[in-house]
Formats: structure tokens, C-alpha cells, sequence
């Protein structure tokens, strides 16, 4: 090895060691989030379109329960590439545990197990959480579609106070016992464990108190296993063979006597009712759409129709869980919605007056942000199947919300000259 | 009490050869063979019947006595074999899965409850001492590993479901909530948020073996003996292949013979020159 070689090789030894020194001094952030925005934008945009979710009590102390809840629309452009939803279920996303789940309703149905849901409805959720380690937790809801996976919903921060160790959760059973689930069964089988290891630990120490290995190949290679195969320890076998039989037979017996009524585990289906279809009086399609990508814009051609007796103001266009708002639309959303995921100056139209009863009008509506950016929805423009969906927000005069999912092909715009 | 000085005497050793043997005895044995088994075995556990042992709510009466015992048996088989043909020592099942519990408890303290926040009673592991023992001790009693094969990979599997009743018999006690029955390990899976793991993945009483009387742990037991059986032979066979030196070496004849005794290239003399080895495994 020459000096060159040698001083090479110390160089990197050393950029080795001053990286590893230097890493804890670095601004290094946890990671909060659950990277939803690394899920393919056909997947948040045209599968579910979260609506009015809700993170009830940003503040919780230890012990205390909460809510998530909100609702959501299966898309009707649901992504030719995702399994359609015959088996999901309404998950939490967190950082483990923070939360206790103690109840999660679809409509009204419980849903402790997964079941079908339908394409082109809606449902309400409302999940009730028991606040359990403390800190600044980023909770999402999840739909989980088998064979697709968890599909994030929007994300919003909940923050718990208090100890752990104060926390507890005591529930009553069927037979009348009352089982606190951070504890119940620890103890009973850590002993058994300590039990079984602990003859476990007899059986080979009894063999590893004598001459293992290399000793015992030499005889057996000179002289085969008469010698080795020492009488006192078939009678040791026999002992605790007969003492392992007895001890699995007893506990097993006792078991059944302490737990005398035991269920199997449940594992239905959950069959829940989508929510009733809302006459709705306006109609939406899009007609044209394009991502300009330079301009970091959605732009859509609406033909919208009001067959209701009342005028519609839009206000509002929501996908992926962002909220792309006019002033009109702003001035509607629930302050305590993630900042983050709100455009609030970010939907634009060329024609902002309301959509007079009986009346058909083509909108050209552009839905601007850098959020299309930060949330990685422009990925679509990568996608073999470039669409986009999503969930129009109006209201009448006299306030009540319509909705209206809207879906599309998407034309990429590459440069402002083509814009 | 022991045969230990007659055993020593025929081996031949003189004293510092015998005391060498025992330091290596102790260097081999804990640091260098336990410790491989609870990374390779706990790897290998982990990926064929991770969820079966890692949550309280998939440990139901068909797929968990059946998978875990048939994945638990592959390494306590080959481990085995090396152990016995190679020393005449009990004890290979009962070594491997204690390697197997050490992981898995650092597993339950450090990624569980450290890391994850999971409380210890929702990712207790299921114990398989039980049936490593008559595994071990059928092997020492018959002498014979097909004997072991048929009788003692029975036991191992069918002793699997009633030694961890003890553990576990708690979780299947029924609760009501929100008017739907669950048994207290299923609302402990729904209580304990896994965001990655969401309810449809569990495998719970799946398949038609529920379909025969009623008697799913029987029947599944039953089947889960059978395929332990046959899983020990192959593992066995596994160990064999793996524990089985031999060269093949060329006279000047050009005659090929394999030769399973290693030591024996030391005992060719001048021949060993001459021959030509023609390729092995060590």
C-alpha cells in the first residue's frame, strides 16, 4: 500500500468520523407527519374526498376523550389501478398510539370490523379518543381499502397534556371483571414466561454443566454414542418430560376455571348504510381542465346548471383534503381546519356572481396555489392515467351547502407560453 | 452422578486440551451459536408468523396454532440435527426457542414498548418451551429422529394452543361496546391505533376448517401437528445438508470418489499430492 493509498484511506475514515460527530449538532427536526404526501396524488384526489373533518378539543389533557370526526365521499372517478372498496375500514392515523380508540362510527353503525362501502356515496364518521401519551400528535383519519392500503385523510395537530402515568382505562367486561387494557394479562404472562424460560434453562444448563462440544464429537467420532448417552439423563428426560405434560394440563385447567366464559374472536362485517342521497339542484361538470405547471394552477370549465328555486354562490373546491376558497368559501370554514391545508384566496372564477334558478352558465374557474406543489399533487402530471377529482362547495341563498363531486381528465400546460 | 471423567478419559485429551475444550465450550456456545439463532431465528419468525405473535388480536383458534407452531418447528429441526448427530446433546429444540423468547422480549421492551408505546400485555409473545422440551426429550428417549418426527413434532404442535391458554384465556373474555360483542383482545386490537395494520388484515378463523363441527383449536391443532411433522423432516434434512462436509477427490486413475470424512485429505500422505480435488463444500 503506498502513502497515497494510506493517506486516502484516512481521509475517508475521517469524513466518516466528522460526519457522525457533526450529525447531533445539525438542526435535525423529528418527523411529524406520516407521509401522506408521499401517496400518489390519483390516490388522495379520486378515491376519497374528505369533507367537514373535525379534530374535536385540539387540547386534551391525559385521560380525557375527544373526538375526530367528519365525512367523506367515495369518488366516483375511483382510480381504475385501486381495488374498489369491498373490505375497508376507518383508521386513525398517528404516531402509534397517543390515542385510545374506544369507539369508531360510520353513520351510526359501529365499525370494529371492516366492511363494503359504496362508490359515489357519503358517509359520517365520528371516532371517540381517549387522550394517553402526552405531546404534539399529527392525527389523520385513514381509509383503509384491502389490497389498496391506507389512504390518508387531511391532517391536523392535537396536542395532549398531562402523564402517562396517570393514565388508565379501565373497562367492564360481559362476566362483570373490570380489565384495564395497559395492564390486564402482563403480569400472569410474564410469569408464565419466567416459568417456562426458567425450565428451559434447567433442561440446557443440565447439558452445559458438562463437556459440550468438542470433547463429546472426538468420542462419538471414535467410539460412538454408548458412553455419551448417559443413563442419568434419560431418567432427567422422563422427570421433565412428565413435569412439562403436568404443568401444561394443570394451567390449561385452571385457565378454563378462572376464565370460565370465553368468546371466540369476532371477526365480521361490518354493514353500514351510506347517508341518504341529497336532492341536489345544481348540477356540475367539468368540461375542460388543465394543471398549468409553471403557474402551479388547476384551471377548470364548469357547466353548471341551478334547477332550484334559490341562486348558488360556489365557494369553495376541495380534493386530496385541501380547501382551494374564494372570499365567499372563506368566510365558511371552520377556523380550526389546518391552516396548512387551506388556499383561502386560491379559487378564482371569471364569473363570481351566483348562478341564477334556471339558469346554465359555463365558469372558468382556476384553483391557484403553491399547495399543488407542497402536497405533491402535481405528481399527477406523472401519472399513466393524468385525472383529477374532487368535490365542489356551493350554497344557497337561504345557507344550506350543496356539494358536488366533479372528476376530469387533466391536460398538462408546460410552459406559460401555452398557458 | 455423570459419566464426565469416563467421557473425558476416552476422549484423550490431555488436561489443557480438556480445559481448552471448555473455554471454547463457552465462547462457541453463548456468544457465537445462541446469539445467531435469535437474530436468524427471530428474522425468520418474524416474517413467516410476525403478526400471529406480535398482537393479542390475532391469536385466534385456526390460523395461530397452525401457523406458529409449523414456523417455529423449521429451525428447532435443524439445530437438532447439528446438535445430536454431531455431539449426542438433548437440547437443540429447547436452546433455539429460547433463543427465539430472548428476541422476541427484546423485541416487546425495545420496539414495542420503548419505540412504539404498545403496552407489553398487547404484544405478548406465545411460549413454545413447552413443546421444545418433548421435542428435545423424544429425541433423547428414542433415539431416533423419525420417531421424533412422528411423535415428538406432534407433541410440539399440539401442546402449542393449551400452554399458552394460561397466557392468553383472559383475552377471549366477552365485553359489549357500543351493542356489538367482541372478545376483549379484539377491542384491545381496536383500542391500540396501528395505522399501518388496519382491521381487514387479521386472518381470523378463515377457511373451512371452522366448517367442521364447531371444534376450529382440534381440528387446527390436529393440522398443525401433520404439517409440523413434515416441515421437521424437511428441516432436518436442512440441518443434514448444512452440517455435511465432504471433497470429492481424483486418483490417478481418474477415478472420482466423494468423501465425507474431512479429516481424512490429512490422511492421504503422499497421495494428496498427487490427487486432484475436484470441488466440495466445508
Amino acid at each position: 500500500m503506498t502513502a497515497k493509498h494510506v493517506f486516502k484511506l484516512w481521509m475517508i475514515r475521517l469524513c466518516g468520523v466528522v460526519t457522525l460527530a457533526a450529525t447531533p449538532a445539525l438542526d435535525i427536526t423529528p418527523a411529524f407527519a406520516h407521509g401522506e404526501r408521499s401517496q400518489e396524488p390519483f390516490l388522495r384526489m379520486r378515491t376519497v374526498n374528505w369533507y367537514d373533518t373535525e379534530w374535536v378539543g385540539k387540547s386534551t389533557k391525559v385521560n380525557d376523550v375527544t373526538e375526530l370526526k367528519g365525512k367523506f365521499h367515495l369518488s366516483e372517478d375511483w382510480p381504475r389501478a385501486v381495488v374498489k372498496p369491498t373490505r375497508t375500514f376507518i383508521n386513525i392515523g398517528s404516531p402509534s398510539s397517543v390515542f385510545v380508540r374506544l369507539s369508531s362510527k360510520v353513520n351510526g353503525t359501529p365499525m370494529f370490523v371492516s366492511g363494503p362501502m359504496e362508490i359515489g356515496r357519503d358517509y359520517e364518521y365520528v371516532v371517540k379518543l381517549k387522550a394517553r401519551l402526552p405531546g404534539h400528535h399529527h392525527i389523520h383519519p385513514m381509509f383503509a381499502v384491502k389490497e389498496a392500503g391506507p389512504i390518508a385523510g387531511p391532517g391536523g395537530w392535537m396536542d395532549i397534556t398531562g402523564r402517562y402515568e396517570d393514565f388508565t382505562n379501565p373497562i367492564k367486561t360481559l362476566t362483570n371483571e373490570t380489565f384495564d387494557s395497559e395492564t390486564m394479562g402482563s403480569m400472569t404472562g410474564i410469569g408464565w414466561h419466567i416459568w417456562w424460560i426458567a425450565l428451559g434453562i434447567f433442561w440446557v444448563g443440565y447439558f452445559a454443566i458438562r463437556p459440550m462440544y468438542l470433547i463429546r464429537a472426538r468420542v462419538l467420532a471414535a467410539y460412538g454414542d454408548e458412553i455419551l448417552l448417559d443413563p442419568i439423563d434419560r431418567k432427567v428426560g422422563v422427570a421433565v418430560l412428565v413435569l412439562t405434560l403436568v404443568v401444561v394440563v394443570v394451567g390449561y385447567m385452571a385457565a378454563e376455571a378462572k376464565h370460565p366464559i370465553s368468546v371466540p374472536l369476532q371477526a365480521g362485517e361490518a354493514k353500514i348504510k351510506p347517508m341518504p342521497i341529497k336532492p341536489n339542484p345544481l348540477t356540475v361538470d367539468v368540461i375542460h381542465a388543465e394543471y398549468d405547471v409553471p403557474g402551479r394552477a388547476l384551471r377548470m370549465t364548469l357547466h353548471a346548471t341551478n334547477n332550484g328555486t334559490q341562486p348558488v354562490t360556489i365557494g369553495e373546491f376541495t380534493t386530496a383534503g385541501i380547501r382551494f376558497t374564494n372570499k365567499f368559501g372563506a368566510s365558511r370554514v371552520d377556523p380550526n381546519y389546518p391552516a396548512e391545508l387551506v388556499a383561502s384566496a386560491g379559487l378564482t372564477m371569471d364569473n363570481e356572481a351566483p348562478i341564477q334558478p334556471g339558469q346554465t352558465v359555463d365558469i372558468k374557474v382556476e384553483s391557484k396555489d403553491v399547495l399543488w406543489e407542497v402536497q405533491r399533487l402535481v405528481d399527477i402530471l406523472h401519472d399513466p392515467d393524468q385525472r383529477f377529482a374532487g368535490l365542489f362547495l356551493s350554497w344557497t341563498d337561504s345557507g344550506e351547502r350543496l356539494i358536488n363531486p366533479v372528476w376530469a381528465p387533466v391536460l398538462p400546460v408546460f410552459t406559460r407560453l401555452g398557458a | 452422578m455423570f459419566r464426565t471423567d469416563e467421557i473425558i478419559k476416552a476422549s484423550k485429551l490431555p488436561p489443557e486440551g480438556v480445559a481448552m475444550s471448555r473455554k471454547i465450550d463457552y465462547i462457541y456456545f453463548i456468544p457465537i451459536l445462541f446469539v445467531t439463532i435469535v437474530g436468524t431465528f427471530h428474522m425468520h419468525t418474524a416474517l413467516l408468523c410476525g403478526d400471529w405473535d406480535f398482537w393479542l388480536d390475532w391469536k385466534d383458534r385456526q390460523w395461530w396454532p397452525i401457523v406458529t407452531p409449523v414456523t417455529l418447528i423449521t429451525f428447532c429441526a435443524a439445530i437438532q440435527y447439528y446438535n445430536w448427530v454431531n455431539y449426542r446433546q438433548p437440547f437443540g429444540a429447547t436452546l433455539c426457542i429460547l433463543a427465539l423468547g430472548a428476541g422476541k422480549w427484546i423485541a416487546v421492551y425495545t420496539s414495542w414498548w420503548w419505540w412504539s408505546n404498545y403496552p407489553p400485555n398487547f404484544v405478548m409473545p406465545a411460549t413454545a418451551i413447552p413443546g421444545a422440551l418433548v421435542l428435545d426429550i423424544t429425541l433423547l428417549l428414542t433415539r431416533n429422529w423419525t420417531l421424533t418426527a412422528v411423535i415428538g413434532a406432534w407433541m410440539f404442535a399440539a401442546l402449542f394452543y393449551p400452554s399458552n391458554w394460561p397466557i392468553f384465556a383472559y383475552s377471549h373474555t366477552p365485553l359489549v361496546v357500543d351493542g356489538a360483542l367482541l372478545s376483549w383482545a379484539d377491542y384491545m386490537g381496536f383500542m391500540y391505533v396501528r395505522t399501518g395494520t388496519p382491521e381487514y388484515i387479521r386472518m381470523i378463523e378463515v377457511g373451512s376448517l371452522r366448517t367442521f363441527g364447531g371444534h376450529s383449536t382440534m381440528i387446527s391443532a390436529f393440522f398443525s401437528a401433520f404439517a409440523s411433522s413434515l416441515t421437521y423432516i424437511l428441516w432436518w434434512q436442512f440441518g443434514k445438508f448444512f452440517c455435511t462436509s465432504y471433497f470429492y477427490i481424483t486418483d490417478d486413475r481418474q477415478r472420482t470418489t466423494k468423501v465425507y470424512d474431512v479429516f481424512a485429505y490429512a490422511t492421504l500422505g503422499p497421495q494428496a499430492d498427487k490427487a486432484k480435488l475436484s470441488g466440495g463444500k466445508a
